[in-house]
């Protein structure tokens, strides 16, 4: 294969990759950005709409319904978690926010794996999740270029959304100071809930295209793409949705590059590299690789 | 006509009281002052008003209606807005957002376009730098977004926090000559100030507080009169530090 | 608010009263002890050991979580350390052989063969040492960022040992471990840890670090470095955790990488919450109850799917096999203590003699402190 077409095609999976990634990063950090906090039940929401593509595939309808269902599916588990489980310790520190959210995430888990099956299912996906483009020596997986156009969509969209609405802006302000946004006449309830509507949307798109690269889905689907989250989120700065973004496609290029430039031996401690850089990431610049252009008063 | 009366409130923060039976009001068309040493509870009244902090007792009604244990958005829906402590503008959000998210109890477009106008011609420097994140406007030019953000909702009670705190002199003055200009547009204000001269000055009437109580009320005149203001306050007198400031106070 | 916590801790703080506490929980270890030697079953005397193996590990965390305020999901990081550790010098070169067949012969590590006690002891330094070591920065975040930092280091730690064949045979399971840990051991382990818990909540260091985890900068104006604090806290808790460890895989005899995860960390983590994070007290207690509880909640489950096969009329009313049933009592439970009892069962206090005084009739009670009039979260 020629350097060019090697180049092309580093770059398609990367965005492709780096697109998927920031949105995970997305559905964590914007409710973070709002409660402080660290949703670990949020890998669970992709794995409620990993099961809705398995449930609603099973229907004859066509597969853009199917995958639309499984979205809506997840919105409604993200919203409904935190009516449930997130809003009645909203006002209590950090810690009992994470381990409510630890809680969630294994109950969760548990209800598949008692209510469904602990082995791994595989959902109808249309052909062209394993379908590739050929032009010469390049070869390219329709599902990525899919990827890239859907990542694009969706961040576009989110930020004309919360450029635009009252809602979004509220969002916004809500992640610079939560009481402040109230004391303007923001409903606290509706911010949050949009929140969690979001991170929903996002987990049910990340669901799609995860699910749609390794054709499965079980109870601890959502554990991989949450880690990811993480990881994307802390070097973007946990607190800046642009952050979250830019984390995402550093990461995407940045595992596609590792797993095509570097041996399969160091490969296998990727991850615990990865994990590495975060904690030193945390340790030397909080704020994550992008600060912001102003200063931010300590209160 | 009485716009806001708040009758014997009691705050505590755990063991500590914060407030212990302050009543007060402000009727329509007043400038009126909450003064105060530092911990004598004038923010905590405030953000009782606000329903950002709960009162273990005590009444506040705003044109007659209760507001206690209404959320802080409910409240603001009735007319009342706050510029809170420390400016507390939305820092990542541009000028014009900061306005418009003003607004949000509003829904007539067309009307709040015209505000967000009105308010750039009255602060030109905001509208100078309506596309900039407000993180980076000055001290002064914060605490100006902060005054039009809150009237961007259209308030009938302006409660302000310590609008003067941590601005040059010179901008002091200028926002003690904005708030009397806007009573002029008939916004009704409750003014939270350290700035007890300044605050005399403008106001119609002011309630003086000292841990907790309202140690004293009345016009400007007759607070002035009143015998250890001169001393404790104004840094006339023998000793120049607030000798009424208690110890270990809470700072809300 | 600080000044609300030690006001509320104060009374009644006699020397008796206080030592009162570790007797008290020992006391009911031994007697939990003496039942499963009664019962002389076997499958009792498992549960209890491993109750008393993770009541350890609860009351380590506790030792961090419980003075400094802030929550650790890295527990695990040094049980896998301990784990692995203990075995390196408990195992003879032949059993290695057999238990960790990637270790290359020339090591010096394949020849090491120690007794137990010295095999746990040295478990215990490599953990607490490895502690010591990324505590110093680690310390120094706060809230959400500290407990995103030890989460990470749980990761990192456990990818290293699914990779490392030479020291943990990978993801594969080491087999043929031989078993030191019985429930005695265990008993003793568990009780060392509760006196050490103990000194440590009432030593100087201590009671300077739960000052500080109310307000760090109030605690810094009278001169105590929380950092300080929080390191001493976090390497005794880390030490502490790969005892556990190093106990655990000499009892079950054979483990992976994989036994040391999100699920164990969680179930660790529940005891303490559950109980009450706050004090010694609440850890051993929510350990006993989570303990008691999933195993009776696993009898349930059980006896459901043999009726289910055997197609029995209460059989037939479960449409689906029965799994996983105990962890959603327990995530559930989890979620009720954190809305209903933030603070836990015991909210923070420590059994003493003053408690069972208040049982008895006439006993008075000590009134609970206000409610936070505090509404929003004003940062």
């Amino acid at each position: 294969m020629n350097p060019i077409s090697e180049l092309i095609q580093y770059l398609v999976s990367s965005l492709s990759l780096g697109g998927l990634y920031a949105l995970m990063a997305l559905g964590l950090v914007i409710v973070y950005g709002i409660l402080r906090l660290v949703n670990f039940a949020y890998g669970e929401l992709v794995m409620v709409a990993g099961y809705g593509l398995l449930l609603f595939g099973e229907s004859p309808l066509p597969f853009i319904i199917v995958a639309i269902l499984s979205v809506i599916a997840a919105i409604i588990a993200g919203v409904a978690m935190e009516r449930v489980a997130f809003r009645p310790v909203r006002n209590s520190n950090a810690m009992t926010m994470l381990i409510t959210s630890f809680a969630v995430s294994t109950l969760l888990q548990s209800i598949a794996l008692l209510a469904i099956s602990p082995r791994p299912r595989a959902p109808n996906l249309p052909s062209i999740f394993v379908e590739s483009l050929t032009l010469g020596s390049l070869q390219v997986k329709i599902v990525d270029l899919i990827g890239i156009v859907a990542g694009v969509l969706a961040l576009v969209s989110l930020t004309v959304f919360l450029r635009r609405t009252v809602i979004g802006l509220a969002l916004r302000a809500a992640a610079d100071d939560f009481t402040m946004t109230r004391l303007l006449g923001v409903p606290a309830n509706r911010v949050i809930s949009a929140a969690f509507a979001i991170s929903g949307m996002m987990a049910g798109i990340v669901a799609i295209f995860w699910i749609g690269r390794t054709g499965q889905t079980y109870p601890t689907v959502g554990l991989q793409p949450v880690l990811i989250a993480f990881i994307a989120s802390v070097l973007g700065g946990m607190e800046s949705l642009k952050g979250a973004v830019l984390g995402g496609y550093v990461l995407g290029f940045l595992t596609i590059g590792l797993q095509t430039w570097l041996p399969q031996g160091v490969n296998n401690y990727r991850d615990a590299v990865m994990f590495g850089i975060v904690i030193l990431v945390l340790l030397i610049q909080p704020q994550g690789l992008i600060r912001p252009s102003y200063s931010r008063e300590v209160r | 006509m009485t716009l806001l009366a708040v009758d014997d409130l009691v705050v505590r923060y755990g063991a500590i009281e914060a407030l212990r039976g302050v009543s007060l009001h402000v009727d329509e068309g007043e400038i009126v002052g909450l003064i105060g040493a530092n911990g004598a509870g004038k923010s905590t009244t405030m953000n009782s008003i606000l329903g950002v902090v709960r009162p273990v007792r005590g009444t506040i009604t705003y044109r007659g209606e209760p507001l206690l244990g209404k959320p802080p958005e409910a409240i603001i829906r009735k007319g009342i807005a706050p510029t809170m402590e420390g400016r507390r503008i939305f820092p990542s959000l541009t000028v014009e957002e900061n306005l418009r998210l003003g607004a949000a109890i509003r829904s007539d477009r067309q009307q709040i376009q015209a505000d967000i106008d009105r308010w750039c011609a009255f602060f030109p420097i905001l509208g100078q730098r309506l596309q900039q994140p407000a993180g980076n406007l000055s001290g002064g030019q914060q605490q100006m977004l902060a005054v039009a953000r809150a009237l961007m909702s259209n308030p009938k009670l302006l409660l302000m926090d310590e609008p003067s705190l941590g601005l040059a002199p010179l901008l002091v003055a200028e926002v003690f000559r904005l708030i009397t200009q806007l009573r002029d547009l008939g916004v009704t204000i409750l003014l939270v100030e350290q700035n007890v001269r300044m605050t005399l000055e403008i106001a119609d009437r002011a309630y003086l507080l000292n841990t907790g109580r309202v140690e004293f009320s009345g016009t400007p005149a007759e607070i002035l009169q009143h015998a250890d203001i001169e001393q404790a306050y104004l840094g006339g007198g023998k000793s120049s530090r607030p000798a009424s400031a208690p110890m270990g106070a809470p700072l809300t | 608010m600080s000044a609300v916590a030690t006001r509320r801790e104060a009374p009644r703080r006699s020397l008796v009263n206080t030592l009162s506490t570790p007797v008290i929980l020992i006391v009911g270890l031994v007697i939990i002890a003496l039942i499963s030697q009664w019962r002389a079953d076997v499958v009792f005397d498992r549960v209890v050991t491993v109750l008393f193996i993770n009541l350890l590990l609860a009351v380590g965390l506790q030792i961090f979580m419980g003075n400094s305020g802030l929550g650790s999901f890295g527990q695990y990081a040094f049980v896998t350390i301990g784990a692995y550790s203990s075995i390196w010098f408990s195992l003879t070169p032949a059993q290695k052989r057999m238990a960790l067949p990637d270790m290359p012969k020339t090591w010096w590590l394949y020849e090491q063969h120690q007794p137990f006690l010295i095999a746990l002891l040295i478990a215990v330094a490599i953990g607490g040492l490895f502690g010591a070591l990324i505590g110093v920065p680690l310390v120094r975040l706060r809230g959400a960022s500290f407990t995103i930092a030890t989460f990470a280091l749980l990761i990192v730690v456990n990818r290293v040992a699914l990779q490392w064949a030479e020291l943990t045979r990978g993801a594969r399971t080491v087999l043929g471990i031989p078993k030191y840990t019985d429930l005695n051991v265990a008993l003793i382990g568990a009780a060392i840890v509760i006196v050490i818990a103990f000194a440590f909540k009432e030593s100087t260091i201590g009671l300077k670090l739960r000052a500080s985890r109310e307000d760090e900068d109030a605690a810094a104006s009278i001169g105590i470095n929380a950092a300080w604090g929080r390191w001493v806290a976090w390497t005794l808790s880390a030490a502490i955790s790969a005892l556990g460890g190093a106990l655990w895989a000499h009892f079950i005899q054979q483990f992976s990488p994989h036994n040391f995860y999100l699920r164990e960390t969680f179930l660790i983590v529940a005891m303490l919450v559950i109980g009450g994070a706050g004090s010694v007290s609440g850890a051993a207690i929510g350990a006993v109850l989570v303990a008691l509880g999933q195993e009776e909640l696993r009898q349930v489950e059980n006896w459901i799917n043999v009726e289910r096969t055997a197609n029995s009329v209460v059989g037939n009313l479960i449409p689906f096999e029965v799994r996983g049933f105990a962890d959603i009592v327990l995530a559930i439970a989890i979620i009720l203590v954190l809305v209903w009892r933030p603070s836990g069962i015991t909210q923070g206090r420590e059994i003493t003699i003053n408690t069972f005084r208040r049982l008895l009739p006439g006993g008075r009670r000590i009134p609970q402190g206000e409610a936070d009039p505090v509404l929003g979260k004003t940062s």
